[in-house]
């Protein structure tokens, strides 16, 4: 087993940008992935985290800066010399190779002897389970074991680094969770330098060591798990972590308060005039008799959903969402209050998106 | 069986299996119907091979021993008194098909390939100067014996200079779909207009009547179609798994031949049988280009209907049943590899 692990590796991306024709598609990515890390690179479709995880691989060309792994520069190098490895959301197996084959093939380009080659097969195939079907054909195979078959030929040749795209997306949502724990546990001890691209930021925080929140081609907020989910960078790391979503209100900031329409709270350290929004998560909050909480609004629905119920609030247009007891029952003249503590509010300023470095007081 | 919803009944035709007993005659009856019509020219061809010239002239007679006596008199006369005539040809038409084949599905393969995976981007200009030059080189060397090392040499001397004066500042890119339409559209001009040009061409190269002119213009007229099929074949495979097999530290030959031959054995098969047939039945540039070594098949049954006996309907009868016999065991071994469902498994669940 301990033949499989190689040394980790770390990998250094500086200034990477990916242009294609006019149309600005990574700008200017740093990441220091440590050795032995698992990051994962976050965010909704189209926001240049495959294109980054393609650059890395070396299937597209990086437009400008640098990348290193180890310390050897790769920026220039074809991805058959970078020492990858690379699951792809589609398993990419080949269809007309055998089990054994599709694992085996690393080795095979690489020329080496074939008992040798045998061994390494079985003993990959063995780390996922996998050595009793060596003679099948992906066609064959269900989904969850075509992954499997894919994560073997990543590992047999010990790769510095693994590359894995969007590996879960293709599976039914209990085999999901399954195949996330495995993940984790092999990673953790292949002790292989990890990156993983996902838009599911549940998958993104059960997995990672540090998460990197992306958006437009732009990186939002590097940190771990814990820090993007309790101290969110902007509007939009805050958006994007958490299910349900933060609720999120939009107000100004008059003289020493936030001024939200029909209620007034208490804050300190905004400039009179900025557009402020308030954040809160759905988690941190209560629903509460009429006139007692923050604010007052309407009850929209509320949904049972076995370990908790779900209470949809209104106010204007605006939709937030409360975490409650499971047992809990809502007002039945459709009018509540929602509150929270001062401490887990967030704020951001509207117009840049960026996290306010000021916080309601207790009044 | 299991009972057919609402919709399988509505919308995805029965089985045969599953038909009741009256629609399946209908469906039998029909394509009963159907494969005499497609099989009695062949029946046709097969028994006048063995009718005498009273039989063929004398009004149309169907089944042999009743209608008339059955003879191999005309297959006497092909396989045994002028056997050597018919044997060449037969071996001529093996050797220049299978090899023309061979040549033009290779390179064609290749070349669609790379059209499908590589970006190009020549520039037109130089392209044309290229050419222009190239045909000027031809035209002293060949036709005005301007000494070959002088011509080359200005040639390539003019070509640098005018590259760099012209194409640097001028520049109209070929894209990958401007270079298969160029490729493709060489087929579309009929084979009549090249064919003077072709014959002066290996006139003067004094390679008239071989089997190795034969074989290259044949792969050189077949090229275009085998890039055109293949191109359209190595486009529907999924980029995954040739850029999984360059992660897997595979260069772009191995590729080529671990990956995306296997999964175009039914474009390569289907192509490769087109080709085939389309060399063992060509006649025009055979005709061109073989006066009697070279001879082909399709030139022999032309030659049955020339001679000063009139036209020998038995004899060209049997040289056709002869020659559809390799084109039906290419069909047959080939087959096979013709059918759908190879990619199934590749990608997703």
């Amino acid at each position: 087993m301990s033949e499989l692990a190689s040394d980790a590796k770390r990998l250094t991306i500086s200034g990477m940008n990916k242009y294609y024709g006019a149309f600005h598609a990574v700008k200017d990515l740093n990441i220091e992935v440590e050795p032995g890390e698992f990051l994962v690179l976050l965010g909704p479709s189209g926001c240049g985290k495959s294109t980054a995880l393609r650059m890395i691989a070396g299937l597209e060309e990086i437009s400008s800066g640098s990348l290193t792994l180890g310390g050897r520069d790769l920026t220039d190098v074809l991805p058959k010399y970078r020492d990858i490895a690379m699951v792809f959301q589609s398993y990419a197996l080949y269809p007309h190779k055998t089990v054994a084959e599709n694992i085996g093939f690393p080795l095979k380009v690489a020329k080496v002897e074939k008992d040798l080659m045998e061994r390494a097969v079985y003993e990959a195939a063995s780390q996922v389970h996998m050595e009793g079907l060596l003679d099948r054909f992906p066609r064959q195979l269900s989904g969850g074991q075509r992954q499997r078959v894919a994560l073997a030929r990543a590992i047999i040749r010990r790769p510095a680094c693994f590359l894995m795209d969007e590996p879960l997306s293709n599976l039914d949502a209990k085999l999901r969770g399954a195949m996330r724990a495995e993940l984790k546990h092999m990673q953790k001890s292949l002790g292989v330098t990890t990156i993983y691209v996902t838009h599911d930021q549940i998958e993104a925080m059960t997995l990672a060591h540090r998460v990197a929140i992306m958006k437009d081609g732009i990186l939002q907020q590097l940190g771990t798990p814990a820090q993007v989910y309790s101290d969110p960078a902007n509007l939009f790391v805050a958006g994007f972590m958490g299910s349900p979503p933060m609720n999120f209100i939009e107000g100004v900031a008059g003289r020493g308060t936030l001024d939200l329409g029909d209620a007034q709270l208490p804050l300190s350290g905004v400039a009179e005039g900025t557009k402020v929004t308030l954040g809160f998560r759905p988690e941190d909050s209560q629903v509460m008799d009429a006139g007692s909480g923050r604010f007052d609004a309407d009850v929209f629905t509320s949904e049972m959903t076995g370990d908790l119920t779900l209470v949809t609030l209104r106010r204007g247009e605006t939709h937030m969402t409360i975490k409650m007891p499971k047992d809990y029952e809502a007002p039945s003249d459709d009018r509540a209050a929602i509150g929270f503590e001062a401490a887990q509010a967030y704020l951001f300023d509207t117009d840049t998106g960026a996290r306010l470095d000021a916080s309601l007081t207790e009044g | 069986m299991t009972e057919r919803t609402l919709y399988q009944r509505l919308f995805e035709p029965p089985r045969i299996n599953q038909m009741a007993i009256g629609t399946k005659v209908v469906v039998y009856g029909l394509l009963l119907i159907w494969s005499a019509v497609v099989l009695f020219p062949i029946y046709w061809l097969l028994i006048t091979s063995v009718k005498s010239a009273a039989d063929v002239n004398g009004g149309p007679v169907y089944i042999p021993f009743v209608d008339f006596t059955p003879s191999l008199h005309a297959w006497r006369e092909l396989f045994v008194v002028d056997y050597e005539d018919t044997l060449r040809a037969y071996f001529n038409s093996i050797i220049i098909s299978l090899a023309a084949t061979l040549l033009s599905t290779l390179i064609g393969s290749m070349a669609a390939y790379a059209l499908a995976r590589v970006k190009y981007a020549p520039n037109l200009v130089t392209v044309l100067i290229f050419a222009i030059l190239m045909i000027i080189t031809f035209v002293s060397i060949g036709i005005y014996g301007v000494d070959w090392r002088l011509v080359i040499a200005s040639a390539l001397a003019v070509f640098f200079f005018l590259m760099k004066a012209v194409s640097s500042r001028v520049k109209i890119p070929l894209k990958n779909g401007d270079i298969l339409f160029w490729m493709i559209s060489q087929r579309i001009l009929a084979p009549i207009v090249v064919v003077v040009p072709i014959y002066m061409m290996f006139q003067t190269v004094r390679m008239l009547d071989t089997h190795l002119a034969i074989i290259l213009t044949y792969a050189v007229v077949n090229l275009p179609i085998v890039v055109w099929l293949m191109y359209d074949f190595f486009t529907s495979i999924p980029r995954d798994l040739e850029e999984s097999a360059q992660l897997d530290g595979a260069t772009m030959f191995m590729t080529f031949r671990e990956v995306v031959l296997p999964l175009s054995k039914a474009g390569l098969a289907a192509t490769t049988l087109l080709v085939m047939i389309l060399s063992w039945n060509e006649y025009l540039l055979a005709l061109f280009l073989s006066t009697a070594k070279a001879q082909t098949m399709p030139i022999l049954v032309a030659a049955m209907n020339a001679g000063e006996r009139g036209i020998l309907w038995w004899s060209m009868s049997a040289v056709i049943v002869v020659m559809i016999i390799p084109v039906v065991f290419m069909a047959v071994v080939l087959q096979r590899y013709i059918s759908k469902g190879i990619l199934l498994g590749a990608v997703k669940g």
